[in-house]
């Protein structure tokens, strides 16, 4: 059956194309947006990097200064279980576990919402000033990123969530994990590239723990 | 999955109906979403943050010290942008994503209203943006006649060293804002589904997003000059930036903000032309502008997060006193430029690569020739935009770079020719023994090919360790980078403008006027610059307001050229006026006979663009060449049978 939309008909081989375009763009979307948001956090990572070879006045790190360990562990612990969760729901998704994709998805949003808070409040008990030294400087940089990033991960994940309890309804009762409705098979693309992003932040989180924290 | 060629046609016997939810904010009328909700917001938003900074942050000793909050100018800003995104209705979509809910239905108003909105129309978009560069273009042209002016004389002075160097940042940053923008934003937005036979955009309110994202840039960036400008050039290099006041923040954050909405314009555009592509449009049948916007829409979205962090690093400098560009702090001033320029040098890019998409478009129609290697042209984008990640530290070589490091960063500039070659060949392999018509596209499309052979010759030079320590920094390298972007790209622009305008909107330029703007443009475009070449390679460096005595005579020359040349923009915008307005010349749906796939559509394009979703049959530069296959099967209009013809 044809449907008409915005004074166009379109057939059903449209919809099948338009359908089989969104879902490729909501995969490839989600890649690019993580190369994108690589090269931000690279430039970060330059900036660590370029601030600790050039060494400006011996200000690199004196004293070895160090954020809040505690803090820092409970943060990237906070982090990449979100992101071991958010890999191991999408495993029970694909094999027909909604249910124990939406606890791993809500315990991993508790998660992401958490390691903000200690996110924050790490920043407010920092044993130096911002402009103390270099490592100080790229740590409150990283500070600020986390938490836009804690931001980007808790609101992909909440609206993933929230999309994926609202579907059944408009699927007619059918599993979004095998039906063939337009919204199942956008919404699992979705949660694909919703994990895949999670997987990513998980790995940045322990990149730059190390990167402030150990090295 | 393939379409048929021969497709059902849906009658209205079998056809549905759905209706759906529509949000009051995106009712037609006043008492909805729209650009007045978002001057309120921006206002109120402005307000509200500059207060909560005051409250936070009058008491710090820095602020109570310098007597400037610049925390309160830095919340004022950033509140300032989101309630501008709040009241024009971007936030709508996210905020009710929250609850789980399919976004309401986006009403197609129709009528001038919708240019006020928050289409999500890619042809609203589009000329949304042909107004907003044109907005960006102007201020910024007006305040290079300030320059000018300033510089007629070396003693007389109409403003003094301080306001000049602020008047210079503005024009610079206000220029290459405009600039990354200029072709993606119009052109792309209106263009590419067109042509890849799409009948819309990946992400409609992305691209929604980008464009009034930009718009709010140029508010932040012209917020500097009431609080009283930056003295830093475009460049914005430290410690000049650090020791600016509260106009930096316009920089900084305007930067930011026009990086978020260059990201987004990227992206958005990079998956349409990944996923939209109508079958049988073949990588190899992509339209040469598209393969250009494709490679600028990767720079756009890899490289400016570079930009977008360099600038928040700024930021942090100005408000939470870190020290990433302050050396004794044990930051670094060469951090901001390895960071600019990684960004920086592909921008160059990102200005260059759609302005020869527009030209590969305009020479096949006005030759009747295929476009000449195109599968070099289309790889030379490509390899442009890979090498250009590899260049930037070329902007370094007289500060911050190991000089062993400069023979390595020479090889790679000098590489970057290469692919550029390449680009620049296709061309004159298409004129090649052309019958050319020489019509207005055509025109500012042959001044192209003249202008970047200047401005890329220089630049070969300029790539050069021992040339570049003898003529950096004056104006030697102002002229190169004015024939390479102005003469390269605003020249493609207007070409693409006179070229597609009459697509955009069902109306003719008027030729004679188009005529005396070309030529009044191109003269006194080469009569303002070519000029400064000499004057830089005499010695008068950049954004200094005064200069050799001996130097007026050409200064003047340039400056009157300057002058000229702006009052060809008057024509212009005199021909817009004439044109779509007070003398309106209805266009054929094809006026200039192409073969491009955005032809074939009626006039004006309906808002779903094709009534089937086409079939690609070839590539669209198959020019007098006999029997050579329509361009595309459009259902139910019948087979395209728009070449071969002389």
């Amino acid at each position: 059956m044809a449907k008409v939309e915005q004074g166009y008909i379109s057939t059903p081989e449209e919809e099948e194309f338009e359908l089989r375009a969104h879902i490729g763009s909501v995969w490839s979307g989600g890649r690019l947006f993580i190369g994108m948001y690589t090269f931000l956090l690279a430039s970060l990572a330059y900036t660590y990097f370029y601030l600790r070879s050039s060494n400006s006045g011996n200000l690199w790190r004196p004293n070895h200064m160090t954020a809040p360990m505690s803090f820092g562990w409970g943060i990237v612990l906070a982090t990449a279980l979100a992101a071991v969760l958010a890999v191991y729901g999408q495993w029970r998704f694909r094999r027909g576990g909604v249910a124990d994709w939406q606890v791993a998805g809500w315990t991993a949003l508790a998660l992401l919402l958490g390691a903000l808070m200690l996110q924050i409040w790490e920043l407010t008990k920092l044993p130096f000033y911002p402009g103390a030294s270099g490592y100080a400087s790229s740590f409150i940089g990283w500070g600020v990123f986390n938490i836009a990033t804690l931001i980007v991960s808790a609101y992909w994940v909440e609206t993933t969530l929230a999309r994926g309890m609202r579907l059944r309804t408009e699927i007619g009762g059918d599993r979004p994990t095998l039906s063939t409705h337009p919204s199942a098979q956008s919404f699992r693309a979705n949660v694909a590239s919703m994990t895949y992003f999670m997987g990513f932040v998980g790995v940045g989180a322990a990149f730059f723990f190390a990167l402030f924290y150990l090295i | 999955m393939t379409i048929s060629a021969e497709r059902p046609v849906a009658t209205s016997g079998g056809a549905t109906t759905t209706t759906e939810r529509v949000s009051w904010t995106q009712r037609p009328g006043i008492w909805s979403q729209h650009l007045g909700t978002a001057i309120v917001g921006a206002i109120v938003g402005y307000l509200l943050g500059h207060w909560l900074g005051n409250a936070i942050a009058s008491s710090y000793p820095y602020v109570q010290n310098s007597g400037q909050n610049v925390i309160a100018v830095t919340l004022g800003e950033i509140f300032g942008v989101a309630g501008w995104l709040l009241g024009i209705g971007a936030l709508n979509y996210p905020l009710a994503k929250l609850t789980g809910r399919q976004p309401a239905k986006e009403v197609d108003v129709q009528g001038w209203s919708k240019y006020f909105r928050y289409s999500t129309n890619h042809k609203t978009v589009g000329l949304q943006y042909v107004v907003g560069v044109l907005l960006f273009l102007f201020t910024g042209g007006l305040l290079a006649m300030a320059i000018r002016t300033e510089l007629l004389n070396p003693t007389t002075h109409y403003f003094s060293a301080d306001t000049y160097i602020k008047i210079v940042s503005e024009h610079g940053t206000v220029m290459m804002m405009m600039a990354t923008s200029i072709v993606v934003g119009p052109l792309g937005n209106y263009l590419v589904p067109l042509m890849i036979g799409s009948r819309r955009m990946a992400f409609p309110r992305i691209e929604a997003f980008s464009f009034w994202v930009f718009t709010a840039g140029y508010m932040v960036i012209f917020s500097a000059l009431p609080l009283g400008g930056f003295p830093t050039g475009w460049t914005g290099y430290a410690p000049l930036q650090t020791q600016a006041g509260p106009g930096m923040i316009g920089y900084l954050f305007g930067f930011a903000v026009i990086g978020m909405g260059m990201m987004a314009a990227g992206f958005n555009m990079a998956v349409t032309i990944i996923n939209y592509r109508a079958p049988g449009m073949t990588w190899s049948r992509v339209p040469i502008l598209v393969w250009s916007l494709l490679a600028t829409s990767a720079l756009l979205t890899l490289a400016t997060p570079t930009l977008f962090a360099a600038g928040v690093f700024g930021l942090l400098d100005k408000t939470a006193q870190t020290a990433f560009y302050v050396n004794e702090h044990g930051g670094s001033a060469y951090l901001w430029q390895n960071l600019f320029w990684f960004f920086g040098h592909p921008e160059v890019y990102i200005m260059a690569l759609p302005g020869f998409g527009i030209v590969g478009e305009i020479l096949p129609v006005f030759t009747r020739k295929p476009l000449f290697a195109y599968k070099v042209g289309a790889a030379g984008m490509i390899g442009v935009a890979l090498l250009s990640f590899f260049v930037w530290q070329h902007h370094l070589y007289q500060s911050g770079i190991n000089p062993d490091m400069r023979p390595l960063f020479m090889l790679t500039t000098e590489l970057i020719s290469i692919p550029t070659g390449f680009i620049y060949l296709v061309g004159m392999g298409t004129l090649y023994k052309a019958k050319i018509r020489f019509e207005i596209p055509m025109l500012f499309a042959l001044a192209l090919y003249f202008n970047f052979l200047i401005g890329g010759v220089t630049g070969v030079f300029l790539s050069d360790v021992p040339v570049n320590v003898t003529v950096h920094g004056g104006f030697f390298v102002l002229s190169h980078f004015h024939y390479t972007i102005m003469g390269g790209l605003l020249f493609a622009f207007m070409g693409g403008l006179y070229y597609w305008l009459p697509k955009m909107t069902g109306r003719m330029l008027n030729k004679k006027i188009g005529l005396w703007h070309f030529w009044t443009m191109f003269v006194f475009f080469n009569l303002t610059f070519f000029p400064m070449f000499i004057i830089g390679l005499l010695g008068q460096p950049r954004r200094v307001f005064t200069y050799a005595k001996n130097l007026q005579g050409l200064n003047d020359f340039s400056s009157v050229s300057a002058f000229l040349l702006g009052f060809s923009f008057l024509i212009f915008a005199f021909n817009m006026v004439y044109s779509l307005w007070i003398n309106p010349q209805k266009a054929p749906a094809n006026p200039w006979d192409s073969r491009g796939l955005e032809w074939q559509t009626a006039n004006p394009v309906p808002s779903y663009n094709f009534e089937r979703i086409p079939v690609v049959l070839s590539d669209p530069y198959r020019y007098s060449e006999p029997g050579a296959p329509a361009v595309a099967d459009l259902g139910d209009a019948g087979l395209v049978h728009a070449a071969p013809q002389d």
